[in-house]
């Protein structure tokens, strides 16, 4: 788009009427972004308008961007998963999976990683897709003016926050799932606490419903907005639950099952509407099904190790909570520090060296919150990743914005990017 | 909540997707493999075809991708819809060490190279729900591929991130411009030769080097 020769209006209060006079073909560019509220992050939009109809609507991305994959080059396959959980804020269990399970692959390992680990990841991978939707229904109604919306649905992802709290330390940005297993494991009684949650979870979902799924001006606002085809889903590379709301019944959980999830009993939601309102439904629709994953996922927990046998690989997982927070275990540090030199030498081999991982290409993904989440990774048969590529989701649908946005009036924009839902540190990474 | 009437799926349409791409499902991925193997060995003569831990990459040239994706859109043994990445490796020019593979010991040889930037196409079937990588290799001084914008429109965005990070030219892009960096930005940041930057972090009586001059 060549902005350079348009003329430049700045409107600053009284001169409102001698705008449209001056506009020769009764199209406005307008910037819609950054810094908006309901831009969903850090979105801008360029939007050509007539009138109120938008003629044109050019994503700009960028205001994130944090050179993650430049960064991993130069660090330890395992410290790349303390990168990758920041990318896409809202689902960090599933980036680290996604990675970890690219690293497995090249390692060969993939079906050495032990029974309880699977387990583990399946149940807080699927767990976080609860919270990570109910950002996205919460934020999604607060961007159309529902404000309680949101409310509900923060009260409601703080529980699971706070259960990846008791088992990381952190809210977000856990580093939790590793290669070859995950970093720790669960502490005592959170068994209980996540059947206490999934059980307090399944209710409060009813008030959300209540909320939403009837009110006539959320019904309004999002029938019909933003509608996309089997098509043009395909087209754009769109996947996830904007695929689903198209009546394509794409998962990768079923289609190309990671850590035996194929072997849990869950629906794969569709629709067919294709608009707002249907993802919305999907996503709705999928926080029960992703429950259900959970708390089969518990009862399926037996004791067992959470990391790969192979000592070679296996990052130094015997912690314990001390007062000044999450480190190695007392008898671990006894061991390497006074009775072990070989123990010793290991450790410190594998935490500042790390482990080599035979050269190669592989791709491996996972179905995140927001679709198709892929980790694709070379190693040129060093400690360090030659290269990684994370394929986000939310950056190929955000390609999508010019067709869906077509058409629609600048209010309309609104629903139809909450419903697509793209979280901006997984679009710039 | 699931017998709310606005949540009902009554569409027979979708339930015959999802039966069409459970049955899929159930043959394993190495038969998957073989088939598109199989397919497209023999469509495309010239074709080299690679497989390392059961990914099929098809290594092409920049004249004939073109024809090699709309091929694996378009034919239904294939039926690849979904363009889901594109991006880029580079291998600087020069003497590289290598590690042989699959042996044990690890043993280095080193080759000399030309610098070359390995273009990645992935695509995914939804129907039959494999994957399969596309590959063209393209000289770093002179990168250029033909865009894949007219057969996959996900290609658009992808594209550009490639050029922007790794300055790949994708002739006959519609808009291939800065996406990431500033419009005014010099150089493509993650070629190889392009530094990470960062700076010595100081302790009382030592400091740590920055993370691309470490030598672990």
């Amino acid at each position: 788009m060549d902005l350079s020769s348009a003329p430049e209006f700045t409107v600053v209060g009284a001169d409102w009427q001698e705008l449209p006079d001056a506009v020769e073909d009764n199209l406005m560019v307008i910037n819609m972004g950054p810094q908006h509220p309901s831009t969903h992050g850090v979105l801008r939009m360029v939007l050509t308008l007539d009138g109120e109809n938008v003629h044109d609507c050019q994503p700009v991305i960028g205001y994130l961007h944090t050179g993650i994959e430049k960064n991993l080059e130069y660090r330890p396959w395992t410290q790349g998963v303390t990168f990758v959980t920041r990318m896409d804020y809202l689902s960090p269990m599933f980036n680290e999976l996604a990675f970890c399970l690219a690293v497995e692959k090249l390692l060969g390992i993939t079906d050495d990683v032990p029974e309880r680990a699977q387990t583990l990841r399946v149940l807080m991978t699927e767990l976080n897709r609860v919270s990570s939707h109910l950002v996205a229904i919460g934020t999604g109604g607060m961007e159309l003016g529902a404000l309680s919306a949101m409310l509900y649905g923060f009260r409601e992802r703080e529980h699971i926050l706070d259960l990846f709290e008791f088992v990381t330390g952190l809210r977000m940005n856990h580093a939790w799932i590793r290669p070859g297993g995950v970093s720790v494991d669960v502490p005592d009684g959170f068994e209980g606490r996540v059947r206490t949650v999934i059980a307090e979870l399944r209710d409060r979902f009813g008030e959300l419903n209540d909320l939403l799924t009837d009110n006539p001006i959320w019904i309004e606002r999002n029938t019909g907005i933003g509608k996309l085809t089997a098509d043009q889903c395909f087209d754009y590379g769109i996947t996830g639950p904007v695929l689903r709301s198209v009546g394509v019944a794409h998962d990768l959980r079923r289609s190309a099952p990671y850590c035996g999830i194929d072997s849990y009993d869950f629906d794969v939601v569709t629709e067919t509407a294709g608009d707002s309102y249907a993802r919305y439904v999907v996503r709705m629709r999928e926080l029960e099904q992703s429950l259900r994953i959970a708390e089969q996922a518990v009862d399926r927990l037996s004791p067992g190790p959470v990391m790969v046998a192979d000592k070679k690989i296996a990052w130094p997982a015997q912690l314990a909570l001390g007062p000044d927070g999450l480190g190695n275990a007392k008898e671990y540090i006894q061991k390497i520090m006074g009775e072990s030199m070989e123990a010793l030498i290991h450790h410190f081999k594998l935490v500042t060296e790390g482990f080599v991982v035979p050269q190669g290409t592989v791709y491996a993904a996972v179905e995140s919150p927001r679709g198709e989440l892929g980790a694709h990774a070379t190693s040129n048969g060093t400690n360090k990743p030659y290269r990684v590529h994370m394929r986000d989701p939310s950056f190929v649908h955000i390609g999508a914005l010019p067709a869906l946005a077509k058409g629609l009036q600048v209010a309309d924009i609104i629903a139809a990017v909450a419903s697509m839902d793209p979280v901006m540190g997984g679009v710039d990474r | 909540m699931t017998d709310h009437p606005r949540m009902q799926v009554p569409d027979v349409s979708a339930q015959e997707k999802l039966n069409q791409i459970e049955a899929s499902v159930s043959i394993t991925l190495d038969q998957r493999t073989q088939r598109v193997r199989d397919r497209l060995a023999s469509a495309f003569r010239l074709l080299t075809l690679e497989e390392f831990r059961g990914e099929l990459t098809a290594v092409t040239t920049p004249n004939e991708l073109l024809a090699l994706l709309q091929f694996c859109k378009t034919d239904p043994e294939l039926a690849c819809e979904l363009l889901t990445d594109v991006t880029g490796v580079h291998w600087p020019g020069g003497t590289r060490e290598h590690r042989a593979q699959e042996t044990t010991g690890w043993p280095t040889y080193s080759v000399e190279d030309e610098g070359r930037i390995d273009v990645l196409y992935i695509l995914l079937s939804v129907t039959h729900g494999h994957r399969l990588r596309v590959r063209v290799s393209v000289p770093d001084d002179a990168a250029e591929v033909p865009s894949a914008v007219e057969v996959y429109r996900s290609a658009s965005m992808l594209e550009r991130e490639v050029f922007d990070l790794m300055g790949v030219q994708f002739a006959g892009h519609p808009r291939l411009e800065r996406l990431f960096m500033p419009e005014d930005w010099v150089g493509h940041p993650l070629r190889k030769d392009y530094p990470l930057g960062g700076v010595a972090v100081q302790y009382k009586g030592a400091t740590v080097p920055p993370p691309d001059e470490r030598q672990y």
